[in-house]
């Protein structure tokens, strides 16, 4: 459900883009998702037809980048792929973890025409 | 033609939270972002800090809900300004909100505003308020498996408080494992059990919460 609020904002930044660039229509948006963020493409992707009716990014295609989440130990130091919050460090159990890259959520790029 | 835009999605919530932040830390009050499921006792965790705090500070509510005023009704029926926030169907509070409710509260003459956001484990983590506090409440209720299936709520909050501990004698509630498990997640958060029904950690929380009434306070003599 919080990804209506996502796709409006995701709506702002392509509409606001697509005007700076004078286009006439979006044709592709791509969206990058974190893996271990907890937004969901096919909620965005539902939202995102309805949202975008009567704007210049009704019809765009939606194109998600999962990023694989990496992390590096607060107890040991070792750096490894988390595939939950609740994760353990393999080389040490410890839960506490320095999250590098996997709760990403932003637009890298639209085409338009 | 493509466009780079490389823009964070959440970056406008972000922004408002930040504004919210500075507003409150320039006026010295503390906001508290309660978090929970429905049912795990924020409006009842809310009015026991109405009663032992309110006599000595000023406070102020924000309730959050998808429809109704039955919470803000019941914190005006204790003399306290509520604001009453539906949110029409969405799962959680954002930052524009707040910023749209703190425009009706006197912040001057406040020192804590608590926030009780839409009882949900999952989105209210995901969107910063501009809180000086997070609070959780986890209940006997729910069971100890909580942290294992929302662990990311647990990793963030400041407080964790597990209300309904008088339903101990009646529950499967494995406290050790519960507070072994929060621990393991976030070893700063405070974990408080509390009994909103008999009363049971009410001053541990209130003393809680008064340390974080002093902290805004200090950030603006500082």
């Amino acid at each position: 459900m919080h990804e209506y609020a996502i796709t409006e904002s995701i709506l702002e930044i392509v509409q606001t883009e697509a005007s700076q660039a004078g286009a006439i229509r979006v044709d592709e948006v791509k969206v990058v998702i974190g893996e271990l963020s907890s937004f969901a493409g096919s909620s965005i992707e539902f939202y995102f037809e309805e949202l975008s009716h009567g704007t210049v990014a009704e019809g765009a295609r939606l194109v998600f980048e999962e990023l694989e989440a990496n992390a590096i130990c607060c107890s040991c130091g070792s750096g490894f792929r988390p595939r939950n919050a609740f994760y353990s460090c393999p080389e040490c159990g410890s839960r506490l973890f320095d999250l590098k890259q996997g709760q990403e959520l932003y637009i890298d790029s639209i085409e338009v025409t | 033609m493509k466009i780079e835009v490389k823009k964070n999605i959440l970056a406008r919530n972000d922004t408002t939270a930040a504004e919210n932040r500075e507003r409150l830390s320039r006026q010295g009050v503390c906001m508290i972002n309660l978090m929970a499921s429905p049912g795990a006792g924020k409006t009842s965790v809310i009015m026991k800090a109405i009663e032992s705090l309110s006599g000595d500070h000023a406070m102020a509510v924000i309730e959050g809900d998808i429809a109704s005023e039955i919470d803000s009704l019941a914190i005006e029926a204790m003399n306290i300004p509520a604001l009453q926030i539906n949110t029409g169907g969405s799962c959680h509070l954002t930052a524009s909100m707040i910023s749209s409710a703190l425009d009706y509260l006197d912040l001057d003459s406040l020192d804590l505003v608590i926030v009780e956001n839409v009882g949900n484990l999952v989105c209210p983590a995901e969107f910063d308020l501009g809180e000086t506090g997070r609070v959780m409440i986890a209940s006997i209720t729910e069971g100890h498996d909580k942290p294992h299936k929302y662990p990311t709520i647990f990793k963030e909050v400041d407080a964790i408080l597990v209300n309904k501990v008088d339903l101990l004698p009646y529950c499967d509630f494995d406290m050790a494992s519960f507070r072994q498990v929060v621990e393991d997640l976030n070893p700063d958060g405070a974990i408080i059990e509390l009994s909103c029904k008999d009363g049971y950690g009410t001053d541990e929380w209130c003393h809680w919460m008064k340390t974080a009434i002093s902290e805004s306070k200090t950030r603006l003599s500082s």
